[in-house]
């Protein structure tokens, strides 16, 4: 008998340590991530490194926009105007670095002078910007031009706070730390022990993906709990799997398309306006299985969007391609002094709809009579950089702080950084100045339209799809809530099931 | 050829192709000062201009360049990445083991099967194995390995899960090396047979079936050597198309080797990037020449 009670202790004891070794295991576990795009180094400095550090959950900014797109604090307390240049920001005591140091304004002062020295995107907004720490909370700021709102300015995605340690190293605020990251594969996050609720939060392993289909395959085969930019087509088959989630949610990107108007062909705004006029973007829309026809530059659910799609007119465009001195040739394609109307179309594969619009454009254009060209780059910022396109599909948060004038200013003002258009209009610009001496917000929302139109007119850019995007969660993150497109896929909310 | 005039001709040609090579990547269209100003976002100042000008050398006559990149080439100074900032050999060091691995373990399988596959399918003409060996050959011509390769992940991933998508050990590295060699396989295998097929119309090959050795004892005896010596010929060929279909499994299976790395620097152009990858190339194929070579050397000694 006592053998027997001994053998069922031993057995008891036995399964708990399994039990607990099992829960153990489990706590453990890292949340398995998976995306078609990984942030390219940790430099935040560098080139777009910033976003995609705030979209792991390292980074955090002073300001941010919530879920319902209203502009917040996030290291900041509050903002103070205290001149037509310069302002006073408070910062919110008790915050840290993941290192453990205090969050102070000669710190973050160190790591913003960093960012608008090797970061032109910074200077978009308001210029250079100049800062000085006032006390260990208080950093004043002056900006080169006239800013109305600068928590929208510290909202952007440059502007990422951090605390510079050398050799392009940074440390950060956010949530998750980083505890390891291969180049082009992988990122290890583990949780940030100063934020706020960190043991509440599991590690994370964010895994980019060459291919969208590999990536729902994994999700499928239960490798991911977090599937993030699922291609539309395979969204009905997710749906039938019961131990998977698929969530859509709008999102502020646009679909668009830049002309190269530095292109012989599309110089003439005239073949530009054309094109403009020959999307149908009810097709495009119809083709990625999300989203609805573009009004304008921003989404419809912002106050300064367009009201109504863009129209799509065959008998406009050919109208226009004649006026241009295009003809119909032997071959069906639009000739000019025997010249063909052929153009190169490009987009990437980071962005799964717009290769599923890629030929459904090239099909559209040909109605007209334009031969397209098309192809599919690994790198389009480079690519689009250099300027080896015609017409390139981008897609773009179009007002990622809350405030317009952030993406008409970076990326079609005259000579900015990512213009990849290269257009350029001084009525345009003249336009966009408005924005800095105007800070009511209604007034701001009649800028907005008025440089929509001027756009209309010149067709640097068409904008044909405002998306839906989907995700695909494990039962570990079957309340994970997405939202912000992908500026923020990690959070501190995010909404794991233990 | 005596191995000491196939080195120095190896040499020779190492040098003259990356002469070649340095001319042609020097001379693509679009500026890479330019490209990098724009992607890190950079002041477009003249300084700017200037300084990225005269760190990468680009200031520097294109000979001059050539000289000075040859010899901290050889001297394990492969420059600095223009797109990534970290230097090359680093870069290379990091992926191209995870690329090698996979081409050369690809090729590897491929011979260990095509060399049974090809003897069955000339041993039985028409039979399973050359039937096989055929309809192999037709599938993996027509069908994208980038494809088959989802097919693939799906069946075996998704509805069997015998295989883990995101495995973080060498087993990741199994689905894309059956891949790589399942190409090469048909290819080699129909090389194996024909040579095989040449073997048994020969006369001797009469001579040993009249001493009373069956079919395939005569094929085995008197054709494997010389079936072998044309399956090392084709193996050289077929080691470029290995190390070129390594690029599409990194894509598909997410593996982190040289070939992803290679395309984005493509559209960088990035300069010391393409160089080292033209010379690891270069390097890759007379690894791979000379190998092939001293074992047909071994196997007909008249070639010393």
């Amino acid at each position: 008998m006592p053998s027997k009670i001994l053998s069922g202790l031993t057995a008891a004891l036995l399964a708990a340590s399994v039990f607990v070794a099992a829960s153990a295991t489990a706590a453990a576990e890292p949340l398995r991530v998976g995306a078609t795009y990984i942030t390219s180094g940790t430099d935040p400095a560098k080139g777009s490194n910033g976003w995609a550090l705030t979209s792991h959950g390292v980074g955090e900014n002073l300001f941010t926009v919530d879920k319902e797109g209203k502009l917040v604090s996030e290291l900041a307390e509050k903002a103070e105007r205290t001149g037509d240049l310069t302002w006073t920001i408070t910062l919110k005591a008790d915050r840290r670095f993941s290192d453990g140091t205090p969050v102070t304004a000669k710190t973050l002062a160190a790591g913003f002078d960093n960012t608008f020295a090797n970061n032109k995107a910074a200077l978009a907004t308001g210029g250079k910007l100049n800062f000085e720490a006032a006390g260990d909370l208080t950093l004043k700021v002056t900006t080169e031009k006239p800013v109305p709102l600068i928590q929208s300015l510290f909202a952007e995605w440059p502007l990422i706070a951090y605390k510079p340690v050398g050799d392009g190293n940074a440390v950060f605020t956010g949530p998750y730390r980083i505890a390891g990251f291969k180049t082009d594969a992988s990122i290890k996050l583990e949780p940030n022990a100063y934020f706020a609720a960190s043991e509440k939060r599991s590690p994370v392993e964010f895994r980019k993906f060459g291919d969208a289909q590999t990536m729902t395959l994994a999700l499928e085969s239960g490798e991911l709990d977090l599937a993030f930019g699922l291609p539309s087509e395979v969204v009905t088959r997710l749906k039938a799997n019961p131990e998977l989630t698929t969530k859509s949610f709008p999102v502020g990107y646009q679909y668009l398309a830049f002309f190269n108007t530095t292109r012989p062909l599309l110089g003439d705004v005239k073949v530009r306006q054309a094109l403009d006029l020959a999307f149908d973007r009810k097709e495009l829309s119809a083709a990625i299985s999300g989203g609805e026809p573009a009004t304008g530059a921003f989404a419809s659910y912002f106050p300064f969007a367009g009201r109504q799609a863009r129209p799509t007119d065959l008998a406009k465009a050919a109208a226009l391609l004649d006026a241009a001195g295009w003809t119909k040739g032997a071959s069906g394609i639009l000739e000019k002094d025997g010249r063909p109307l052929r153009l190169l179309a490009i987009t990437y594969p980071q962005r799964p709809d717009l290769v599923t619009m890629l030929p459904v454009v090239k099909a559209e254009l040909a109605r007209i009579g334009i031969a397209v060209d098309t192809q599919v780059v690994e790198n389009i910022s480079q690519v689009a950089a250099a300027g080896d396109f015609d017409i390139t599909l981008w897609a773009q948060h179009t007002a990622p702080s809350g405030d317009p004038a952030f993406f008409l200013n970076s990326m079609l003002r005259s000579g900015a950084s990512l213009n990849y258009a290269k257009y350029a209009s001084p009525d345009f610009d003249a336009i966009l100045n408005r924005f800095a001496a105007e800070g009511d917000p209604a007034k701001r929302v009649a800028i907005a339209l008025d440089a929509q139109a001027r756009l209309f007119a010149d067709a640097p850019a068409s904008f044909l799809v405002s998306p839906v995007w989907y995700v695909g969660v494990s039962k570990r993150l079957k309340n994970y809530e997405p939202w912000g497109s992908d500026y923020h896929v990690l959070r501190a909310d995010i909404g794991e099931a233990k | 050829m005596h191995p000491v005039r196939l080195g120095i001709q190896s040499i020779t040609g190492m040098l003259a192709i990356s002469l070649a090579s340095f001319t042609v990547i020097n001379s693509m269209p679009a500026d890479p000062v330019a490209i990098a100003i724009r992607v890190w976002n950079l002041p477009a100042t003249d300084e700017t201009v200037a300084a990225l000008r005269a760190e990468w050398g680009l200031d520097q006559p294109l000979l001059f360049r050539y000289c000075d990149w040859l010899t901290r080439f050889l001297t394990g100074d492969w420059g600095r990445s223009f797109r990534t900032g970290e230097p090359v050999l680093g870069e290379f060091l990091e992926r191209l083991p995870i690329s090698l691995s996979l081409g050369m373990a690809g090729l590897a399988l491929a011979i260990v099967f095509a060399i049974p596959l090809g003897f069955f399918a000339a041993a039985h003409p028409k039979g399973v194995a050359d039937r096989f060996s055929r309809t192999l050959s037709v599938f993996v011509q027509a069908v994208p390995g980038f494809w088959l390769g989802l097919v693939l992940l799906w069946v075996l991933g998704v509805q069997l899960r015998w295989i883990r998508l995101l495995a973080q050990d060498w087993t990741a590295a199994v689905l894309p090396i059956l891949l790589i060699a399942l190409h090469s396989v048909a290819v080699l295998a129909r090389v194996y047979r024909r040579d095989l097929m040449e073997t048994a119309t020969q006369p001797y090959f009469r001579t040993a079936l009249a001493k009373g050795l069956s079919e395939r004892q005569a094929l085995w005896r008197h054709g494997r050597c010389g079936a072998l010596y044309a399956l090392l010929a084709a193996v050289r060929s077929e080691a470029g198309w290995v190390i070129g279909s390594t690029a599409t499994m990194e894509i598909l299976f997410g593996l982190p080797g040289i070939s992803q790395f290679l395309v984005q620097s493509i559209a960088a152009r990035d300069q010391m990037v393409l160089q080292a990858y033209v010379m690891v190339i270069v390097l890759w194929m007379l690894v791979m020449n000379g190998g092939a070579y001293l074992a047909m050397r071994f196997l007909d000694p008249r070639l010393a």
